[in-house]
């Protein structure tokens, strides 16, 4: 069952809404969570023209001149200076006339006509680069710290537009492990509904093979084992002291978080985290490691009645994206890790009708160069750990250093025009914007915008009020809508 | 109101684009003012231009409750009423006209320099955008003054002979809003809340037992007594609470790199010898290097907010833990929730600061260096000329200071919503709210000073009470603004520190080594309570999902709910489960012979503190076998962790 929408649905599926969710979320406004600002006034939100959103984040700042923004190529010989350098890669047609993007790319180049291109996306120049805080900037619209614990964008929209179907986790968030290596107190930091609380906070699924392992019972249990533990407790529910006596709200949430969890555990829909299910030939074109796995189950999700998926490569220090030495060879990798998943999930969504009301994302903390850290005369300090003037060796030879001056987003279906590139950036170093810059808050506003959130949606915190875009600042760029 | 002005100031309210009063971060406002450009003038912003212009300027006769010539701006609806803003048409607004008028008569305000051009510019350009309007913002404040000084009240005199001070002080104020006394609750419910109150565990069965059958009257005393004096179990538990107010962990943004240090090994002592609480507090604002960890705060990588230096850390967290004070705003600009000001939240910062600290207004440098200054400027002042070490301890005196009676009333109060699950003043973090019995929040702050702030006589005072005492209020919906502040103890949920501990206690599995620098090791030869505990472990899966926080900011209360997500660890968590199979396979191995009757007495007596009725004995068996198997009993005990009974404290 998919209750879709079920905040401006029919009265049935508001019904069923409000049944499934509706008086945990009630009970949780009333125990101290944060209420909406303007509670006596609603706030006029945007007709939505998404219902899901799954955001593909590319974790460790992917260079745009390597991707989707490519420059004049150098190819590798002993000797060029590294000032020659823009990227490392020829170009390639797309599927959009006069539009080219880096080699290695070239089934998501097959779909670009399905989507926008925005190659002007510009970040914060925070100081010291450190990719949690600007990924913490990205995730949640606020530049670490905050004296409150600001809300992941997954836990806004499902704070704000709540499940789609309630057997599903609102904001699910797949291919990240918060445990067992660097920087993972500061990932976690923004990987949380914060103020809202855990019930819109994530459901982690690090990896999307063991997925379905989130929603059955526990290794060493068997289904037939796990029912008796809840019959038995269903049971001595009825039969403790507790059961003829009036009902608190304590009680109320206990009982009612156990059947929610039990919906999850029991219903159809827990197939959907089953990518043994999937027909090997489909589970072939996506199965380029963690992240094209996240992508199928991302659509499997989708279909099941997802509200928010984010899918990431997976942010680890210095690797992946996160190329501090032997870029080229390493793009090279990370290329074919993304790029068949992404326009498969395209496909997939189109072909199921489903892309129309899915909005997919792709996005990355900032860019990278060969030369700049930061932007133009940043203080940041240079991170490079294969520093040469000159060209040496093979691990000279990539864009070592994180840039925030331009970036590149990918934005597909939901209500997002087709075929749209917006924005430049120059051709030459520094590859800074030179037309229709898009920032953090604006890109947000627009992203929020199609899911059907207006920019100064804000909640009450600490008695002053906390915006969706950072202090209701965002604007959503019209032009990249379909419908304006 | 006619309906099209209502629709227009609805526009006005959803479409005006205005900032607000949340001030983050700049750094990259050089960026987001290159992604603005061309997109003309940007709206003029109300809570930082237009609030300061009307405070300067109106507020004086015209706001919270002086409204010469019968003219309110309190509100917007207020400021429209009297007709003197045409919303969209300054030109013929009578505001502006008499701010640029040179008639003394007509002219505002009446007194005074008057309103700069620019200022007058920036009021005609917001009215011309529609006078946008924080939503809910208000000039009026709050009637409630909370004085500085402890007042000593008369008791009144007891009811029904129940003469304990806290319950004269209750019983009438129940009289008063005519709430019927909550009910007695019985020897085993008052053991077990008591037990997880003060030490955080639940009541072993041999004790639990001997207290039940205990026929002396002043067994109660004795039991409080018994717990308050379990120096070790005291400590291990109250250890969360501090751990979240100082925001001390084990593990966490900053300590991988020198940006942040720990406390733990003082904090635990502290709450071993029971510190005076004025001592713990003057250690930690002029500490010793094992204390000096909190107001060090934390020191973030790169470029950080204006507000969120180490130096407004300190302000913002001083504020907040020791008096109930939110800084947050006032670290930023003038408060506009309360009366604390911009100069307050730098002059608490300058205390600290060790260069020369430049005010900046929402990020914005002002050219003014703060001077230190404390919040109460009565208690004593601070020269600026003094080594910070100096600054430092004349602060924590003034904190501390016996007339400084914010200091003792946030505390108790604090320690009375931990007991009783809501505050005298309610939130904890708002002190400036009206306490529902000021005179039972200020007979606890005298108690606490008079009994040389000692917390465990606090407690223990409290736990005596027939109010503690009492069955708990059931509230069907938590925190209604309308619904009577005190009916009785509140329904608590465990924190995750004490569900894992019992979780430990009750399958005889805990780690070996405390995480936490500081406390002793184990005796071997210990009693089942002295199990490590999970306070003094590092976060883990289980503990985060049921709500322990990341301590990068001060958290003084808990979510009380739980969640769907924390369900379903609690269901199908590997980790839970993982414990519970190992738990019950150690039990079966270590008490062969034991019968499923005996299994089943002993898990419900540790785990619910009473016997199974003959309905629960059944389903019981039925899950646990006979003989009983590990199996079986990982399952029975899933099953009573899983109930309210279990996870809630009654």
């Amino acid at each position: 069952m998919i209750v879709d929408d079920p905040m401006r649905g029919t009265d049935g599926s508001r019904r069923a809404f409000l049944r499934a969710m509706g008086a945990a979320t009630a009970a949780a406004l009333a125990s101290g969570e944060p209420v909406p600002v303007s509670a006596a006034e609603p706030v006029r939100q945007p007709e939505p023209t998404a219902d899901t959103m799954i955001l593909l984040w590319l974790a460790g700042g992917m260079a745009s001149p390597e991707t989707f923004d490519p420059k004049r190529y150098t190819p590798y010989e002993i000797g060029v200076p590294a000032e020659k350098i823009l990227c490392t890669f020829p170009s390639i047609p797309t599927a959009l006339d006069g539009v080219r993007i880096s080699q290695g790319l070239e089934h998501t180049a097959s779909v670009l006509d399905r989507g926008v291109l925005i190659r002007s996306h510009v970040v914060a120049d925070l100081g010291n680069i450190l990719h949690s805080r600007h990924q913490y900037h990205w995730h949640t619209g606020y530049v670490p710290p905050q004296t409150v614990a600001a809300p992941h964008l997954g836990a806004w929209v499902a704070k704000v537009r709540g499940p789609r179907n309630p057997a599903i986790p609102a904001f699910i968030n797949i291919g990240q492990r918060l445990e067992g290596h660097g920087e993972v107190e500061e990932l976690k930091a923004f990987t949380t509904a914060g103020f809202f609380g855990s019930e819109y906070g994530p459901f982690n699924i690090p990896y999307p093979l063991d997925a379905i392992a989130a929603v059955r019972p526990p290794r060493g249990v068997n289904r037939d084992r796990f029912s008796r533990r809840e019959r038995a407790y269903r049971r001595l529910m009825d039969e403790g002291p507790l059961a003829g006596m009036a009902s608190d709200y304590h009680r109320q949430s206990v009982v009612r978080a156990m059947e929610n969890a039990y919906r999850l555990l029991n219903s159809p829909e827990r197939e959907a985290f089953d990518l043994s299910k999937e027909p090997k030939a489909i589970f072939d074109r996506y199965n380029t490691g963690r992240f094209g796995q996240g992508c199928l189950l991302a659509r499997r999700l989708t279909e099941a009645g997802a509200r928010f998926i984010e899918v990431t490569t997976e942010y680890v220090p210095f690797l992946s994206w996160d190329t501090h030495e032997n870029g080229h060879a390493t793009y090279t990798e990370m290329k074919k890790q993304i790029d068949q998943p992404i326009a498969q999930l395209i496909l997939d969504l189109e072909e199921r009708g489903l892309l129309d009301r899915t909005m997919v994302v792709v996005a990355s903390e900032f860019s990278r160069d060969m030369m700049i850290e930061g932007v133009p005369g940043s203080t940041a300090k240079d991170q490079s750990r294969a520093k040469a003037d000159v060209m040496q060796k093979p691990i000279h030879y990539g864009l070592h250093r994180h840039f925030t001056g331009s970036g590149s987003v990918l934005i597909f279906g939901g209500g997002f025009r087709r075929g749209l590139v917006h924005g430049e950036t120059a051709p030459e170093r520094p590859l800074v914007v030179t037309r229709d810059p898009v920032s953090i808050p604006d890109l947000h506003a627009t992203l929020l915008h199609a899911m059907g959130i207006g920019p100064r949606t804000a909640f009450d915190v600490e008695k002053r009020p906390f915006y969706v875009t950072k202090d209701g600042t965002g604007q959503p760029i019209k032009t990249l809508l379909a419908r304006a | 109101m006619d309906r099209g002005l209502r629709r227009r100031m609805h526009q006005t309210a959803t479409d005006r684009r205005f900032a607000i009063l949340a001030c983050a971060t700049i750094g990259w406002l050089m960026v987001e003012g290159l992604a603005r450009a061309g997109e003309g003038p940007r709206p003029v912003d109300f809570a930082h231009t237009i609030v300061p212009i009307i405070r300067a300027h109106c507020a004086g006769c015209h706001t919270d409750g002086k409204y010469k010539g019968s003219f309110s701006l309190d509100t917007r609806e207020a400021m429209l009423r009297s007709e003197s803003v045409v919303l969209g048409k300054s030109a013929q607004s009578e505001l502006i006209e008499r701010v640029l008028s040179k008639d003394p008569d007509f002219r505002m305000p009446q007194k005074g320099p008057g309103l700069t051009a620019s200022e007058i510019d920036q009021l005609r350009a917001w009215i011309d955008e529609g006078a946008s309007w924080e939503p809910g913002f208000s000039f009026k404040v709050s009637r409630y003054f909370a004085p500085l000084k402890l007042r000593r009240p008369t008791l009144p005199a007891a009811r029904d002979g129940r003469d304990h001070p806290i319950d004269r002080l209750v019983d009438t104020y129940l009289n008063a809003h005519k709430i019927p006394l909550p009910r007695p609750i019985d020897d085993a419910g008052f053991a077990r809340r008591l037990f997880l109150d003060v030490i955080g565990l639940l009541p072993p069965p041999s004790e639990l037992e001997a207290f039940v059958k205990d026929e002396s009257t002043d067994k109660r005393i004795r039991l409080i007594r018994r717990v308050l004096n379990d120096r070790r179990a005291y400590a291990d538990h109250w250890l969360t609470f501090w751990n979240d107010l100082l925001r001390n962990d084990y593990k966490g943004t900053g300590y991988i790199d020198g940006g942040r240090k720990q406390i733990s090994a003082w904090l635990y002592q502290s709450l071993i010898d029971n510190k005076p609480y004025d001592r713990f507090v003057r250690e930690l604002i002029s500490p010793k290097p094992e204390s000096e960890g909190f107001i060090k705060g934390i020191k973030w990588r790169g470029r950080v907010n204006a507000s969120q230096v180490r130096e407004i850390q300190f302000s913002q967290n001083v504020s907040q833990v020791f008096f109930g004070i939110n800084m947050k705003c006032a670290s930023c600009h003038d408060s506009f929730i309360d009366r604390w000001k911009l100069n307050d939240a730098y002059g608490l910062a300058a205390v600290i600061a060790e260069s020369p600290l430049e005010i900046a207004r929402c990020d914005k440098l002002t050219g003014r260096i703060a001077q230190p200054k404390f919040l109460w400027p009565e208690l004593g002042s601070i020269d600026p000329a003094w080594s910070q070490e100096r600054r430092l301890e004349k602060l924590a005196g003034m904190v501390t200071h016996p007339d400084n009676g914010w200091f003792a009333r946030t505390i108790v109060n604090r320690v009375w919503h931990r007991l009783m699950g809501r505050g005298i003043v309610h939130p904890v973090d708002v002190m400036a709210n009206e306490p529902w019995s000021p005179d039972l929040l200020d007979y606890l702050a005298n108690h606490l000073v008079d009994h040389d702030y000692d917390l465990k006589a606090l407690i223990g005072h409290i736990a005596e009470s027939s109010a503690y005492q009492s069955s708990p209020a059931i509230s069907s919906e938590a925190d209604q603004p309308d619904s009577p502040a005190f009916r009785g103890p509140e329904i608590k949920r465990m924190t995750a520190e004490q569900f894992v501990d019992a979780l430990w206690l009750l399958t005889k599995i805990a780690p070996a080594k405390a995480d936490s620098p500081g406390r002793p090791p184990c005796e071997a030869s210990a009693p089942d309570h002295r199990y490590l505990r999970a306070s003094l472990m590092k976060s883990d899966e289980l503990m985060r999902s049921l709500g322990r926080p990341n301590r990068e900011q001060v958290v003084t209360t808990r979510g009380d709910v739980l969640t769907t997500l924390e369900a379903l660890d609690l269901s199908n968590g590997q980790l839970f489960n993982d414990t519970l199979a190992k738990g019950a396979a150690n039990l079966i191995r270590s008490r062969p012979g034991t019968t499923a009757d005996e299994w089943i007495d002993s898990i419900y007596i540790q785990a619910l503190g009473r016997q199974p009725a003959s309905g629960e004995r059944a389903t019981a068996r039925e899950l646990l076998g006979s003989p009983a198997t590990a199996e079986g009993l990982a399952d029975l005990l899933w099953v009573l962790t899983a109930l309210p009974e279990f996870q809630l404290i009654r």
